[in-house]
């Protein structure tokens, strides 16, 4: 049972982590029109032709206020051991906010918690492609690829994947 | 001789005796698995207006009143909607009744609070019933306890139909004669002069034939029963046993779904004009059909109403009242609304669960069903179709068609259309048509090209005639839609265009396993034949198959097996089985959103272009029309931020229709998604990506203000595109074109 307590121990960490980032605040849903990609290259402006480049929504992610009362929902079911309890209460949190890296990176660690190493590893790899442009997600993204490796006897990709962390999150 | 008689007659009456007590006694009303539609999640900043928030509750069948009352009704005042909900069942807890306030501003809501003016931060309104999964005897029934039936209800039904009911000893004798002097001045038999037992009886026991032997072994174990159980067991077991309407092969038993059949809602919640409709319907189920004759079963309710002011039930004001009140059946009987839909949640549960668990033990069976979006799909199809029709080249046939549409984040099938006559249970063509997806093939051959690192999007390929000696000695010689030949287009243009010319060059180059390894990989679930025809798409789908392979790509390169149940919910409500989300990755994330780029302008530039009219003009949409060989499919499969909806039309007998995917599946499909509160596609670009501009018609790098006709598409960073001559770019420079960028880019390939 040590990898529950643990897992709980995480959770922990990433919903204080959550809330530092400042829930209760929605985000806008990005609806079309606006500039384009957030990711960073130097970009010419926007062309005359028809071609609208794609919304991306702000970074960095927060839990909007309906996320998170589900996600502190489903911590104190896990806490409780109900893992299949915690996963259906973190879909609803995915059906609110399907964009929102933290939210699969929650669903992730429910995942691990019940000895799911595959499936956290995917659903953290879908929070990484979610997560692009905000370092502070795809670090916390990282940590569960890493937990995951580490539950598979994984310890070189966990290794890799912890450092990819720690870069993220020194950035 | 007569006491040989006596003595046959009583242990016959002793074995009637015996059966009728150990049957009852054990008895088990096999409860068919309710069905449910995905609550509505009620949140602040929700997009759902209060207008669009009452129609959720009318379709909850919530009464409107100017007081709350008890649970089931709302008031509207000004800004805010109060809303005293019932207690509700969902597969992962249960919420007693409460009283909720609603905020609403302009098209979203604004604050949700409790009775006590604390803010709730999210709530679901109760599942909607969406059907049962019935035995192939026909029977269904929802079982109610002693405390759901209306205290009317029993009353009303002792008043007409067995006055004497409390007091008796199962049969009345003197109603029987009275009804046997009637039936023999008729010459047959016409009355019952059956108590309330004696129904049971006959509907629990007996067979419907009217003969005289029937008769008194009716009589016979209704004393029997009468004398080993309470009246109040008894009403109870008539409650939820009595036969009271028939739908199809479905035979409605009990009050209690007998409520929900006509009226949509719990039986608790009936009022007196309802309790006597049901209690005129005893009688006669067909005869006194509401739905069929309804100023037959108008008359026979009011004179239900008058009996019961006449026996000192009602006042006569309320009967009065009653009297004036519609019928207020609902136009079309719950649980019969989605049958395709239906289909797929069977199907489902049978890799787990026997067809007796299911048609028997009473499950509840929660699904990702949402009705609006359903409502969207079949209007959307049914008004489409009409509308092709009158184009058609076959004007004395139907077209037909189907729809699904999922979340494709979730996986979740929120939808399914099975043909264009929705509220029938047949041939379901979402899951079972098979049909050739033509150009639907094309997104998989590009992102086949982008993964092997050879293509991208501005890659520069040529559309030029093909021939193909197949292993038989005959000739492949494709043509594009219009005949023409293109030359040198760049990828972008080939798929937005759909040449089949440039395509087919592209997947000979890969290979036809490579092409079929991706749309495996995706979720196609029989290898496809492995014939050039393939990369055309002589490859048969269902529209739910063609929304798995869809889906993936919706969803980032991220597959998740396409669900309709979330879980199984145990008669006494304990979870048995859940469906969780799942994901694997089935693609590289960059490739997929490079493709899904190039499927933007497939909607903006290609043939999918007709849409936008018809689109809000600021949603980002990706899409792919598909039309196969002498046009006997139309095609159509898109999807936003939120929805992925697939459309097929076609001929159930495989004429060709004459329309493409773009003038058959696309008017439906864009009728859907802009009936659908969707949000624009907006999936991060990887960082590994660069946006660049390239010409159009020759696939050239450009900046902007150089050329007429430009697109920016994504290409991996390190892509080296031939700018065009004069427009500043020097010789042999990446995507990434600045040093500082490159650069930082160097520093990210170091990190990741």
């Amino acid at each position: 049972m040590g990898g529950r307590a643990l897992s709980t121990v995480l959770l922990a960490a990433v919903l204080s982590a959550c809330a530092m980032s400042g829930s209760g605040e929605s985000r806008p849903a990005g609806q079309g029109g606006s500039a384009g990609s957030a990711s960073g290259t130097a970009q010419p402006p926007p062309p005359t032709a028809p071609a609208r480049p794609p919304a991306v929504p702000p970074r960095p992610f927060r839990l909007g206020a309906a996320t998170s009362a589900l996600v502190a929902q489903a911590h104190a079911q896990a806490n409780g051991g109900d893992y299949g309890q915690a996963a259906a209460t973190l879909e609803r949190a995915v059906r609110i906010e399907p964009d929102n890296p933290l939210v699969w990176i929650e669903l992730g660690r429910v995942q691990l918690g019940s000895n799911n190493a595959a499936q956290a590893d995917a659903l953290a790899r879908k929070a990484l492609t979610l997560g692009t442009g905000d370092a502070s997600a795809q670090a916390f993204a990282w940590r569960l690829i890493a937990d995951a490796a580490r539950a598979r006897g994984r310890t070189a990709d966990a290794y890799d994947a912890d450092r990819r962390a720690q870069e993220l999150s020194a950035r | 001789m007569l006491a040989a008689v006596a003595l046959a007659a009583a242990l016959y009456g002793l074995y009637l005796d015996h059966l009728v007590t150990k049957q009852f006694e054990g008895r088990r009303w096999t409860l068919p698995a309710q069905v449910y539609a995905a609550p509505l999640e009620l949140y602040a900043g929700l997009p759902l207006s209060l207008p669009e928030l009452e129609h959720e509750l009318q379709r909850l069948h919530y009464r409107r009143t100017t007081h709350l009352e008890r649970p089931g009704s709302y008031r509207w005042q000004g800004e805010h909607i109060e809303v005293a909900l019932r207690a509700a069942r969902f597969a992962d807890e249960t919420r007693p009744a409460q009283v909720l306030s609603v905020t609403g501003a302009g098209t979203q809501l604004a604050a949700l609070r409790d009775s006590a003016g604390h803010d709730v931060p999210v709530l679901r309104l109760e599942p909607l019933l969406i059907g049962s999964i019935f035995p192939t005897h026909g029977e269904d029934r929802i079982v109610v306890t002693p405390q759901e039936v209306p205290a009317l209800l029993p009353a009303a039904l002792k008043a007409v139909e067995d006055r004497k009911f409390d007091t008796h000893h199962g049969i009345d004798p003197v109603a029987m004669l009275r009804a046997a002097w009637v039936d023999a001045r008729a010459g047959q038999i016409e009355q019952g002069g059956s108590t309330l037992t004696q129904q049971l009886v006959r509907s629990y026991f007996l067979n419907s034939r009217q003969t005289i032997s029937r008769k008194l072994r009716e009589a016979v174990m209704a004393m029997a029963l009468d004398a080993h159980f309470t009246k109040a067991d008894l009403m109870n077991a008539y409650i939820n046993e009595i036969f009271l309407g028939q739908d199809g092969n479905r035979a409605i038993h009990g009050f209690g779904l007998a409520s929900q059949f006509y009226f949509g809602k719990p039986l608790a919640e009936l009022e007196l004009p309802e309790v006597a409709l049901l209690v005129a319907v005893v009688r006669g189920p067909s005869y006194y059909d509401p739905r069929r004759h309804p100023d037959r079963a108008r008359g026979r309710r009011d004179l239900v109403l008058k009996i019961l002011t006449d026996q000192h039930i009602v006042s006569a004001a309320q009967a009065a009242a009653a009297t004036r009140a519609p019928l207020g059946v609902t136009s079309r009987p719950a649980g019969a609304y989605y049958p395709a839909y239906l289909d797929f949640v069977r199907r489902t549960l049978r890799r787990d669960y026997r067809e007796q668990d299911l048609t028997e033990a009473g499950l509840s069976i929660y699904t990702s069903l949402d009705p609006r979006a359903q409502d969207q799909a079949e209007r959307s199809l049914e008004r489409e179709l009409a509308q092709l029709d009158r184009t058609s080249k076959h004007p004395q046939a139907a077209l037909e068609g189907a729809a699904v549409i999922t979340s494709p984040q979730s996986g979740e099938v929120i939808a399914i259309v099975g043909g264009r006559n929705v509220g029938y249970d047949g041939f379901d063509r979402a899951l079972d048509a098979h049909r050739p997806m033509g150009s639907l093939v094309k997104p998989f051959i590009y992102l086949a090209a982008l993964e092997s690192g050879r293509y991208n999007a501005a890659t520069v390929v040529q559309d030029a005639p093909v021939d193909v000696k197949l292993a038989n000695g005959a000739h492949w010689r494709p043509e594009n839609f219009t005949r023409r030949v293109y030359g040198a287009v760049p990828v972008v243009r080939a798929l937005a265009e759909s040449l089949n010319l440039a395509t087919v060059g592209v997947g000979l180059d890969l290979g036809l396993p490579k092409v079929a390894q991706t749309l495996q990989r995706f979720g196609l679930t029989a290898p496809p034949a492995l014939l050039p025809a393939m990369l055309l798409g002589a490859v048969p789908v269902t529209p739910l198959e063609a929304a798995q392979l869809f889906n993936g790509l919706a969803n980032g390169g991220f597959s998740n097996p396409l669900r309709a149940v979330r879980a199984v919910v145990s008669a006494d409500g304990k979870p048995l089985k859940a469906f969780p989300l799942t994901v694997t990755q089935v693609a590289p994330p960059e490739a997929v959103y490079e493709l899904d780029r190039m499927l933007i302008e497939v909607m903006d530039r290609g043939t999918g272009r007709s849409a936008r009219a018809l689109l809000p003009p600021q949603l980002v949409v990706a899409g792919k029309s598909g039309t196969s060989s002498d046009f006997r499919d139309s095609w159509f499969a898109g999807f936003s931020g939120t929805h992925l909806a697939v459309v097929w039309v076609g001929y159930d007998d495989n004429a060709p229709t004459g329309f493409t995917g773009s003038s058959g599946a696309l008017p439906v499909w864009a009728h859907i998604m802009a009936g659908l509160d969707t949000r624009s596609w907006s999936a991060p670009m990887p960082e590994s990506l660069a946006e660049v501009h390239i010409e159009y018609p020759t696939g050239l790098r450009v900046v902007p203000g150089c050329s007429e006709d430009i697109v920016a598409v994504a290409v991996p960073g390190t892509a080296t595109l031939p700018p065009k001559p004069g427009c500043g770019f020097p010789e042999g420079e990446g995507a990434f074109s600045n040093v500082l960028e490159r650069a930082a880019q160097w520093l990210r390939n170091l990190t990741h």
